[in-house]
């Protein structure tokens, strides 16, 4: 990148980040430039003052979410392994050879919505980067017994996973808080499914044909890089990519009309409760998750009434937070409590009611809404001091809406999150017949009305 | 006049603290780091876990003038964080925010450094935790995590390392409110601290700083030594049986005498990086036992200590040592009983791949050993770290802790020092160095599994059974009969097992 042109854009952070609270700046101080490709592939570049370093990644808008199918469920996470099993030109070890060359950090993970492939490193080997993934990207090619093999590491995952109680109440939670929506299983899937995941070789093929195409896909670049170097490189490497037309139709869950439970009964560790809400799916333009994060912020940060009475004052609790994840279809909003005495369940469970509903009733504080917004803001701007961070934060909102400027977006709405916006969300999300209840405890039930 | 006089006088009173300076006027963010060179081993016989039980209550209490409570109100609007972090020989302390709201949290900073509550109120609660973590948490969910944990209990029993940092079940519950405060005023001291700072700061707020830091404790701490520790006789093997584990999760490790303050170090990196790179598929031992057998989720080796290695892919700072030890890690590998479940043609097996496993990673150490590395695989080995190197340092506060752990180690810029070590290292120092730090004779090894795989597995080790692989039918249909031959090569490979005992998980870390 040019010296002067970074010494502008330095002196342009300084000035957005002071001016934190004024509306009208976007939150990410840095310019997202955007191109995309004839083949639908966007391309996005985000020059940040890095010398030599930049970070490499691409987002897949393909997750758990798209397991439709029976009996392929934890599909995209082991097919995310399988995208480093090599090519015709770049086998297996002759992958790991130049990758090793390149000195990266490179690594790839799955989660709902997307998979994202990322590479850290000297910058100076951009274009070996490029060169690198488009061609697994566009011919991957891994034989059959390589695929049984790399099952093996996903049932390792799976078994180290597996020692953690949350992990197996967690799964125990989303296939009962969701009856249709592939949101159900965890996107490591079922564990029968996981132990079949050699015998599916034919729909790997199937899977890769789908979803890894263009359209599904988004280069970001973020570092000591200009745009012009980076779209000319994607144009280079990825321009004969072709694309597809394959379009996953996706359950849709149909309301929650009661409360649900469930219970892992397990005393080797603290006991613990999460409640969990339905909730909308991630939108930048509808206040309701705007919304929802401003409401979890103040019901659950540190400084909290909620926090300070169960936490601080009267101990009974050794943790309280709670949050909505951001997703392509509505999903949970999660509060979490883990316990010192397990007796204390319900009279835990009322208190978060009762403070739900003091919200519902009267509202926020103007004071600690407008504190709030703060918070948000400037956790944000905290947030953003590498390559790494700024390069996930906008992968983020990438496989939320296929668009990266969605993270001013939100910061914007924040701004326009109102005490009725609020009361409006609590009515609306915060409701009995929403929600599931999930306990631990050594008790052969959880016990929580 | 006046005040210059009073400004070159407190200067010289503080001149006996290290200053870590790492200026970046472009940016809008502060880093402050408080590293007080008393970590675990500061611990009294007894007192296991009150170094950090002092550290905790420090960042999760008040100052002299404010509440915990108090505190989160007024930081809340900044989004200022904090945190601290104890390691056997270090306590720090990490302040984050920023600059437009430098005079509001400063205060906070350092009251909270100087003048903590250290109240009854927030010690009882801080101590729940810590009781939780020592009595459950280490032991329920991270099965990896455990038998690391227990590897250094075995590998440094009987020296002021063996403990966990958090403590231990009865230690714990025995550490008062008086003891976080006669701790406090011994080793939380203004003689034994060093101070980082990043980020645009002004020479007064860091002269201010300075200044305000006289208001710690005048006490010379006396710090224990590290251990210098024996290197065990043979390998000896501690396995914790745990009701309902999924695998059978390995460590294992021997004394190491060199750190990063010697120069041998950066020779000895790129063998460990070849043999098992943290997290990457390059290394020697991901290649054979997870891509080429898919027994697990991952194998690799380690020169030093590396912190929470399931959560970080880069080693983070803020955990200097000097006792040192070579490790390897095996992730959690398929025990007999799930195994039998999910393949009939596996019925009659009695153990899982532990046995496998740990013969494979060591006689892969041992190939290296005996054979050294090739020209080409440390011309890549080497490349490979002098870029990778620099990722450590991506954020300012990662810059600052490592600049910060230099001084530890009496270097000035470790990363900087390591790039010029890497690129005069040749072969031959790689291999000597091979030959001169590695062995698989003598070490200890611990494995977190399940009740019953215990037994059989203990009777294999002792008596160095034949150990092979258990392969499903669909994946031993499709092996090259190179691997075939190197797996009956490594079913009887024989590993100087001198000793193996089985404890219950719920004896451990007593």
């Amino acid at each position: 990148m040019c010296r002067k042109k970074l010494m502008l854009t330095i002196g342009l952070m300084s000035i957005m980040l002071t001016n934190l609270n004024a509306s009208d700046d976007k939150i990410l101080p840095y310019p997202i430039y955007q191109h995309k490709l004839d083949n639908g592939l966007n391309v996005v570049t985000v020059p940040f003052d890095s010398p030599g370093l930049a970070a490499f990644y691409i987002v897949v808008r393909v997750g758990s979410r798209n397991e439709v199918e029976d009996g392929v469920t934890g599909f995209a996470h082991f097919f995310e392994h399988m995208m480093f099993r090599g090519t015709d030109k770049y086998p297996r070890e002759e992958y790991n050879k130049v990758l090793k060359m390149t000195g990266a950090g490179a690594n790839a993970n799955t989660s709902l919505d997307r998979t994202i492939y990322h590479m850290t490193g000297n910058v100076d080997y951009l274009e070996k980067m490029f060169e690198l993934e488009s061609d697994r990207f566009m011919n991957l090619k891994y034989p059959e017994h390589d695929f049984k093999v790399e099952a093996g590491a996903v049932k390792g995952e799976y078994t180290k996973n597996f020692a953690n109680p949350y992990q197996r109440l967690y799964e125990s939670l989303l296939n009962t808080a969701f009856d249709v929506h592939t949101y159900k299983h965890t996107t490591m899937g079922f564990f029968e499914d996981i132990v079949d995941m050699p015998n599916q070789y034919e729909y790997s093929i199937e899977f890769f044909n789908r979803y890894y195409r263009p359209e599904y896909s988004t280069i970001v670049v973020v570092g000591d890089v200009n745009k012009e170097k980076v779209n000319s490189l994607a144009e280079k490497y990825f321009g004969n990519w072709e694309t597809g037309n394959y379009s996953a139709e996706i359950p849709v869950e149909p309301p929650q009309k009661e409360k649900r439970s469930v219970h892992l009964q397990d005393g080797s560790i603290p006991p613990y409760m999460s409640m969990n809400y339905k909730g909308p799916a991630f939108s930048d333009t509808k206040i309701d998750m705007p919304a929802i994060d401003v409401m979890n912020t103040i019901l659950f940060s540190q400084n909290s009434k909620l926090y300070k009475k169960l936490v601080v004052e009267e101990q009974k609790l050794r943790f309280l937070g709670g949050g909505a994840m951001d997703s392509r279809d509505p999903y949970l909003i999660n509060i979490q409590a883990s316990f010192i005495n397990k007796d204390d369940f319900q009279y835990v469970r009322d208190e978060i009611t009762k403070a739900i509903n003091e919200i519902k009733h009267n509202g926020v504080d103007p004071k600690v809404l407008e504190e709030t917004k703060s918070n948000l803001k400037y956790s944000y701007a905290m947030g953003i001091d590498n390559p790494d961070a700024i390069a996930n934060s906008v992968s983020h909102y990438i496989y939320l809406t296929g668009d990266p400027e969605s993270l001013n977006r939100l910061y914007t709405m924040y701004d326009k999150v109102t005490d009725e916006a609020i009361k409006m969300i609590a009515d609306k999300y915060y409701i009995e017949s929403g929600l599931t209840i999930a306990t631990i405890s050594a008790d052969e039930k959880g016990g929580v009305e | 006049m006046k005040t210059l006089i009073i400004s070159i006088l407190l200067t010289g009173i503080i001149m006996a603290q290290e200053i870590v300076e790492l200026k970046q006027p472009n940016s809008a963010k502060l880093v402050v780091k408080f590293m007080f060179k008393n970590g675990s081993i500061s611990d009294p016989q007894g007192k296991e876990g009150l170094t950090y039980t002092t550290s905790q209550l420090i960042t999760q209490g008040g100052t002299g003038e404010l509440t915990f409570g108090d505190i989160q109100d007024k930081i809340y609007p900044m989004a200022a964080s904090y945190y601290s972090s104890v390691d056997k020989e270090v306590a720090i302390f990490t302040f984050q925010f920023h600059k437009d709201w430098m005079d509001e949290f400063y205060p906070i900073m350092i009251g909270l450094i100087t003048n903590p509550s250290l109240s009854q109120s927030d010690f009882d609660r801080v101590k729940v935790n810590q009781q939780a973590y020592v009595d459950q948490v280490i032991r329920a969910s991270s099965d990896e995590e455990y038998s690391k944990k227990a590897l250094e209990d075995f590998l440094f029993r009987g020296t002021n390392y063996q403990h966990m940092i958090e403590g231990k079940s009865a230690s714990v519950s025995g550490i008062t409110l008086d003891d976080v405060k006669a701790h406090y005023k011994k080793y939380f001291t203004r003689n034994n601290l060093m101070v980082g700072i990043a980020g645009n700061y002004s020479e007064d707020f860091l002269n201010k700083l300075k200044s305000d830091l006289n208001k710690l404790p005048d006490t010379i701490p006396t710090v224990p030594i590290p251990p210098v520790v024996k290197s065990p006789n043979g390998i000896e093997v501690e396995i914790i049986a745990k009701e309902g584990a999924f695998g059978s999760a390995i460590f294992t490790g021997y004394p190491l005498s060199i750190t990063r303050a010697d120069d041998d170090f950066a020779a000895l990196m790129v063998a460990n990086s070849y043999l098992g790179e943290h997290r990457k598929s390059y290394g020697k031992l991901y290649q054979m036992i997870r891509e080429q057998r898919s027994m697990n989720y991952g194998d690799y080796s380690y020169i030093e200590w590396y912190n929470n290695g399931g959560g970080n892919m880069l080693p983070p700072s803020g955990v200097p040592r000097h006792s040192n030890y070579f490790a390897l890690w095996i992730r959690p590998v398929q025990i007999a009983k799930q195994l039998k479940a999910q393949y009939e043609e596996l019925s009659d097996i009695n153990i899982g791949h532990a046995h496998f496993a740990l013969r494979m990673a060591l006689r892969e150490m041992d190939k290296m050993i005996k054979n050294g590395i090739s020209q080409e695989d440390f011309e890549a080995t080497r490349a490979f770290l002098q870029s990778y190197i620099k990722l450590y340092i991506k954020s300012p506060d990662e810059q600052l802790g490592y600049l910060m752990d230099s001084k530890m180690y009496g270097r000035e810029n470790y990363i900087q020092e390591l790039g010029e070590l890497l690129s005069k290292v040749t072969l031959d120092d790689v291999n000597s160095a091979i030959k001169k730090y590695m062995q698989i004779e003598n070490m200890k090894i611990t494995i977190v599994t399940d009740v019953s795989e215990a037994e059989p597995l203990a009777k294999s080790l002792k008596e160095n059974l034949t150990s092979p692989m258990s392969y499903s039918n669909i994946v031993k249909a499709g092996l090259s009969e190179e691997i075939l031959n190197e797996d009956a090569a490594t079913e009887n490979f024989k590993l100087n097992v001198k000793n193996v005992t089985i404890v219950d998980s719920k004896d451990t870390f007593k």
